[in-house]
């Protein structure tokens, strides 16, 4: 068991590092517990602070309720956000960058306390938000053709690839985290539309479920991290000379741009 | 081969009986969009003759999701009259309609005359109120498939409004969450900008598209902006809500 764990590591790893996508590791682990997919991401995360890089964050994955149901689970996921995953507002991401990239409209939230429990409240996330912003998360797919299922996601770290934070950081007390609209464009054309309670009913209960589960894991939320709470609305392709523009109604505008 | 008002009778009858008929298209694949708009025009006058009032106007297939929803690529109009009013709060007959929908809206009331090319600064300027709304749509094609030209001259397969409490429209609409719940659970989620970026734009519109078939919106008219997400199928025992960020919220029933 250890064995295909390992070699579901080994085949990610080598995607990630050769930049050509792989097939899906379900073959591997797709009996297992969803547990042996984390696993699989943890290995990989070892190798990536091995190789220097720091960890600044987190996101959560399949938040709303149609992408659990395609996956067939009852829950989100996540991923770890590492260094070099935080591109500046206004820099071209080279579309190499990322395998397979899609875009996703999200609420960022910038933590001002560790949720260093597995016991955390709502009121402890609500406290705990030093701020909320737009952001664009570029997810991207280590697996040929994004043929994934639950296990093969949560071990390729999420399906992360980067993101980029808006420049106008907002306290929650600002924001209607609920219902606030949410658009994506391109080219003036709305690739993607939604709302707050896309995710998960509320990005607070996203987060509120991302940060007791990472201190379980041993990985706790910390001053400072980076959450991506997840998608507002469905993901949408994008492909090499796109600029894509996202605006969530009180939290301003977010851009990212494809070379 | 059918006459305008031949078929402007067949679907007119169609609404008035709640019976499902074939696409006119299957017939007459040559119908254009123009001989469309003339049925709809007939058969919406056989209703006024029947005592109904004109109140405006409603914008179809603004969004992206609608028109992947039906299978067509451009805007379309349709008449709205006094009767296709439903009580907000209330309860609506299913067995009124062929296979009712309701999609999640914003409707403007104008308070000045737009016709032809106008800004969207004119548009503005003509808009006295904004409401939340709800509009029940219900093909009387069989199983809601048509062609652009079927749709419209089905007058765009306008049924029924559900129309919440007006306000100023001093508030900026161009980005508002939109949720419609059935039985308090969220179904569709949506933003006002998937109506054509911004609804003023479905407003620009309109008055173009009125002015095309030599009419205009009057001070007075509703202009229902079209739909922000596909349209929900409803259900006998629903209760269907929608929820718009600033501009509150409007309800309905489902009976029998």
């Amino acid at each position: 068991m250890t064995d295909q764990i390992q070699k579901a590591a080994d085949r990610l790893w080598e995607a990630s590092q050769t930049g050509t996508a792989c097939a899906p590791v379900r073959d591997l682990i797709g009996d297992m517990d969803i547990s042996a997919a984390y696993q699989v991401q943890d290995i990989n995360t070892e190798r990536m602070l091995a190789a220097g890089k720091r960890i600044i964050g987190r996101k959560t994955g399949l938040t709303a309720k149609a992408v659990q149901q395609q996956l067939g689970v009852d829950q989100p996921d996540y991923g770890i956000l590492f260094d070099d995953m935080d591109i500046s507002l206004g820099q071209e991401i080279p579309v190499s960058r990322v395998l397979q990239p899609k875009v996703e409209a999200e609420i960022a939230f910038i933590l001002g306390d560790d949720l260093n429990s597995d016991r955390l409240t709502t009121a402890d996330i609500m406290s705990s938000v030093e701020y909320a912003v737009a952001a664009i998360e570029v997810v991207g797919s280590r697996i040929a053709g994004w043929d994934i299922g639950i296990h093969d996601t949560i071990a390729d770290n999420a399906s992360s690839g980067v993101f980029v934070l808006g420049d106008q950081p907002h306290k929650l007390e600002n924001v209607d985290l609920r219902l606030c609209g949410m658009v994506m464009e391109r080219r003036g054309d709305p690739i993607s539309v939604g709302a707050g309670i896309a995710c998960l009913g509320s990005p607070i209960a996203a987060t509120l479920w991302l940060a007791n589960i990472m201190a379980t894991a041993g990985r706790p939320l910390r001053k400072g991290d980076v959450v991506l709470s997840g998608a507002l609305g469905p993901m949408a392709n994008v492909e090499p000379g796109d600029a894509v523009t996202t605006r969530i109604n009180g939290l301003g505008t977010v851009s990212a741009f494809f070379s | 081969m059918s006459t305008i008002e031949e078929y402007a009778e067949i679907v007119d009858e169609a609404q008035r009986t709640a019976t499902a008929i074939a696409q006119l298209t299957t017939t007459n694949p040559e119908l254009s969009v123009d001989d469309a708009y003339a049925i709809q025009k007939v058969s919406v006058a056989r209703r006024i003759a029947r005592g109904e009032k004109r109140i405006g106007i409603k914008m179809g297939l603004t969004s992206r999701a609608k028109m992947q929803q039906v299978g067509v690529d451009q805007a379309a109009w349709g008449r709205l009259t006094d009767a296709m009013i439903l009580e907000e709060g209330g309860t609506l007959k299913k067995s009124n309609f062929v296979h009712p929908r309701l999609e999640p809206e914003v409707v403007f009331l104008l308070n000045k005359r737009l016709s032809g090319t106008v800004t969207e600064l004119e548009a503005m300027s003509a808009v006295e109120a904004i409401a939340p709304a709800m509009e029940l749509i219900d093909s009387r094609y069989e199983n809601f498939k048509f062609t652009l030209s079927d749709v419209i001259a089905d007058n765009t397969s306008s049924s029924g409004l559900v129309i919440g409490a007006w306000r100023s429209p001093d508030v900026d609409f161009q980005n508002l969450g939109m949720v419609m719940f059935v039985n308090g659970r969220p179904v569709q989620i949506g933003s006002s900008a998937a109506i054509l970026g911004h609804p003023v734009r479905s407003l620009v519109m309109a008055a173009k598209m009125v002015a095309q078939s030599g009419e205009s919106l009057e001070p007075g008219d509703i202009v229902m902006a079209g739909g922000a997400t596909a349209a929900h199928a409803v259900s006998v025992g629903e209760t269907i809500s929608l929820e718009v960020q600033h501009l509150g919220s409007v309800s309905i029933s489902v009976e029998e």
